[in-house]
């Protein structure tokens, strides 16, 4: 069996690219290079690349109103990116949002199976925020109202 | 992560506006923590005004500062891990207080409930809620 410590383990698909070093690899030489390249699902390389790369044109920006669309409930869910954790496959994003008075934060990982689509709805203002992380959005409600709805033109 | 003088705020009509948490049930001992879906024993700390009309009647289930209930956490402020590996995190902690027997003491719930409650078992709190994430 494919793994062999577990009869019921759902084991996932994964084919090795034909090139992979696998002497080098099994004794564990550039193991974590290898795995942060290769460990995507499915088709998503593509599409973690182009969220997450800095060089990438449509790259994830702080500060942007973004839209992530799921499998499962809650199947959309809007807010603005407060953070952007970039670690290869297990890259995340967090989205802030108020809803019925209180705030909530999601934190979803878009190489998922269950994560379909990531939209940006609104860019930063500017372009850009001047931080990396915008957790200071937690206490001023004012600031979150003003990225939400100030900038519609 | 609620545990022992962990307030939560009420989003029922149950009469109760803030508990603090006493007790969680599933666990054995009392330094344990509890989180979305778990019931609790809490002790109302601030509760609404019992006017003397709704005293006399027999229908309003209201609560007083005080009083020993339970309660289910519906938010929390720690982030509540979801089976698809996503995160929920709340700005409060929040609870719907419960009778012995796991049904809800109010009507209405008044604000978002967590959609780990489903996965748990509180069903009817679910389809009550104006709002579930």
């Amino acid at each position: 069996m494919p793994y062999p410590f577990s009869k019921t383990a759902l084991v996932p698909n994964l084919t090795l690219p034909k090139d992979a070093p696998l002497e080098k690899l099994k004794l564990g030489k550039g193991l974590m290079p290898f795995l942060q390249k290769n460990l995507y699902s499915a088709g998503k390389a593509e599409l973690m690349h182009d969220l997450f790369s800095r060089q990438s044109p449509k790259q994830l920006r702080v500060g942007s109103i973004v839209t992530v669309l799921n499998d499962q409930a809650p199947n959309t869910f809007t807010g603005v990116l407060i953070a952007i954790r970039r670690r290869g496959p297990d890259s995340s994003i967090t989205l802030r949002n108020i809803l019925q008075r209180t705030g909530i934060e999601m934190q979803f990982f878009p190489n998922a199976p269950g994560v379909k689509e990531v939209k940006v709805i609104r860019p930063p203002p500017k372009g850009r925020m001047r931080r990396a992380k915008l957790y200071y959005l937690r206490d001023s409600p004012d600031k979150m109202s003003m990225l939400a709805g100030g900038k519609n033109k | 992560m609620i545990g022992l003088k962990s307030t939560l705020n009420v989003i029922d009509n149950s009469g109760a506006l803030i508990v603090e948490c006493v007790n969680v049930l599933k666990n054995k001992v009392n330094n344990g923590w509890g989180s979305v879906g778990d019931e609790i024993v809490v002790v109302v700390q601030k509760a609404r005004p019992v006017s003397a009309a709704t005293q006399a009647s027999v229908n309003a289930v209201k609560v007083r500062r005080g009083d020993v209930r339970r309660a289910v956490i519906v938010r929390t402020r720690k982030a509540v891990r979801r089976p698809d590996g996503s995160y929920v995190r709340f700005d409060d902690n929040a609870a719907i207080l419960l009778n012995n027997k796991r049904e809800m003491l109010g009507t209405r719930i008044g604000g978002m409930v967590s959609g780990d409650l489903r996965l748990k078992g509180w069903g009817k709190i679910v389809s009550l809620a104006p709002r579930v994430v």
